[in-house]
């Protein structure tokens, strides 16, 4: 058993859109940056180019990730990491993501993402800390035993747990029975708990998360002749005091990757300042003379936003209306998609008669999408009209922005700093003596 | 084991009192309700409150905290449509979403170890605000 009482632990729950880290015991994760990564391909490069970091001492763990990925070879390419190193516009540089369909698909730039961190954004000496990674709701044993792995050998931690997002969100409420509506940046899940434990067979994903719907605005917009200005493609001259002139820059060695990511944190922004779920099912007609909200871009020009506000959010109600926005046809699978509330619905009667009752009244809403104004509301009133007559429909969500958006890291790390927990880590110890399948008994 | 349980049984003491102030209530009825609670310190779930057999649903109602939580256990007493006189033992764990995080996570993980010991509880409540509690839902499920 590991005494892990006297260091904190960390928590890190690495989303598909964005990497919480903090301290366990905490009540919001110190360290909030992008799960996406900037990659150059050092092409003709001989030198063995390592990804870019400021200790030296880093190297020589390398090595240990380098004989486990040696199956493949790779590419040498260099790798920023954090909204700093990717808010710098360079020359041919890719945005690429390691999880693909909540799937990690690249450990190499999961490893990167862990050490920076580790060493960048907490300082701290990962040797000394017992490590807590919240994990997606049915991950698979080889990518839970891979990432143990990874943790005992690269990082030498001293011990480790991996916990499922809906189980952490579900006690982070108080409650060991729910339904988890757990809507993020790369995708929504919806997952029953019951006791403490994830039913496999209640998990239903779609990819419909904040992202996509930045995009369905991004693309909406556009359509509209407004294009997103990177904060790099531009200039700001002030010509006479106060007044502003923005003067484009071309960057032809920009990627179309870079672009976009850069053109989509503008569209979420948007999307964050003026969206909310509209109160009945979206039509044109309905929301043809909506007053419009203004919205200043970030190279001074000013424009208006009418339907799209309501539009966008309701395509986690109603998918098949991202075919009615232009650049979104393409998206046939998803807009042939459930909605959330039959997702709420089927989900739920995947599971045992006895539990349903309980689960219909014990919905909880998480993920930095489900912080959508008007969400909770619109979502409940949905159910109310489409569940079982004598199910007493509860659709709860922290009041708190934060605590709703961060839900399972915030579980987490309260479960981390609980004396009752101490014995639940998987210890060096333990790993060392039974081997890395073991992390299947102690983290079930 | 599942981590709820490995941490309720082995991570959290259930003290003596708890099981036999349930006894008592099961078997000698001197008890409307229980309250139990958790020293975190101790890592122990102990008896906060005792309803005497006069007392109603609503003093137990009224002994839950606002901003904290709680495990209870409450001896319905009603007559059915056939005026049969029933006993139904409920069990609530309350989580009153203006308690601590820490709290509700607390009382989630540990709830398993002292189900254990109350053996005869015949169903079992979960609720954040009164309305989840309120006595009509507990009509609803005894039938």
């Amino acid at each position: 058993m590991y005494g892990g009482d006297e260091v904190s632990a960390i928590v890190i729950d690495l989303g598909s859109h964005t990497c919480k880290a903090g301290y366990a015991g905490e009540d919001a994760p110190k360290a909030v940056f992008p799960s996406v990564v900037g990659s150059i391909d050092q092409v003709g490069a001989v030198e063995d180019i390592k990804p870019e970091r400021d200790s030296e001492s880093m190297s020589d763990s390398k090595n240990g990730i380098r004989s486990l990925d040696s199956e493949k070879t790779k590419t040498k390419r260099k790798l920023y990491v954090g909204s700093q190193a990717l808010g710098y516009r360079r020359d041919h540089m890719e945005v690429i993501s390691p999880i693909r369909d909540g799937i990690v698909v690249d450990w190499d730039i999961v490893d990167n993402i862990w050490d920076h961190a580790f060493r960048e954004r907490l300082l701290i000496d990962p040797k000394e800390h017992p490590m807590l990674l919240a994990e997606p709701s049915s991950n698979i044993p080889q990518q839970r035993e891979r990432a143990a792995e990874l943790m005992f050998e690269n990082y030498k931690v001293p011990a480790l747990f991996l916990a499922k997002n809906a189980v952490l969100t579900s006690f982070a409420s108080g409650r060991a029975t729910s339904l988890v509506v757990d809507s993020g940046g790369g995708s929504t899940t919806v997952a029953a708990v019951h006791d403490g434990f994830v039913l496999q067979k209640a998990v239903s994903a779609s990819p419909i998360g904040g992202e996509f719907l930045s995009e369905c605005m991004m693309r909406s917009l556009e359509s509209k002749g407004i294009v997103l200005k990177p904060r790099y493609s531009f200039k700001r001259k002030e010509i006479r005091p106060g007044e502003f002139l923005s003067i484009d820059l071309d960057f032809p060695n920009t990627t179309e990757s870079y672009r976009l990511y850069c053109q989509k944190l503008i569209a979420s922004d948007i999307k964050e300042c003026v969206c909310r779920a509209p109160d009945t099912a979206y039509d044109d007609s309905g929301y043809a003379n909506i007053p419009m909200t203004p919205y200043e871009l970030p190279d001074g020009q000013t424009i208006e936003i009418g339907a799209d506000r309501f539009k966008v959010p309701d395509i986690l109600f109603n998918p098949s209306l991202v075919q009615t926005i232009p650049g979104m046809e393409s998206f046939v699978d998803i807009a042939a998609g459930r909605g959330l509330p039959q997702m709420v619905i089927e989900s739920i009667n995947k599971c045992d008669v006895d539990i349903r009752r309980e689960l219909f009244s014990s919905i909880l809403l998480a993920g930095g999408t489900a912080s959508m104004q008007q969400l909770k509301e619109r979502l409940e009133k949905d159910l109310m009209e489409e569940a079982p007559q004598a199910a007493r429909v509860k659709v709860l969500a922290s009041g708190n922005a934060t605590e709703r958006r961060f839900s399972v890291w915030i579980g987490g790390s309260i479960l981390a700093s609980l004396g009752s927990f101490q014995q639940m880590w998987f210890s060096k110890a333990e790993y060392e003596e039974h081997g890395v399948s073991y992390i299947q008994r102690k983290c079930p | 084991m599942a981590m709820a349980f490995k941490m309720a049984t082995m991570g959290m003491a259930v003290m003596e009192e708890c099981k036999s102030s349930f006894m008592e209530m099961k078997t000698r009825r001197i008890h409307r309700y229980i309250v139990f609670k958790i020293d975190e310190g101790s890592r122990a779930v102990t008896v906060d409150k005792l309803g005497g057999p006069g007392e109603g649903y609503e003093d137990l109602a009224a002994s839950l905290p606002a901003d904290d939580c709680r495990y209870a256990v409450f001896d319905f007493d009603f007559v059915t449509v056939d005026n049969c006189q029933k006993s139904k033992i409920f069990f609530i764990a309350w989580s009153p979403s203006a308690s601590r995080i820490r709290s509700k996570m607390l009382y989630a993980t540990s709830k398993q170890g002292l189900r254990m010991v109350l053996d005869g509880v015949h169903y079992e409540v979960q609720a954040t605000d009164p309305t989840e509690m309120g006595f009509d839902l507990i009509l609803d499920r005894a039938k």
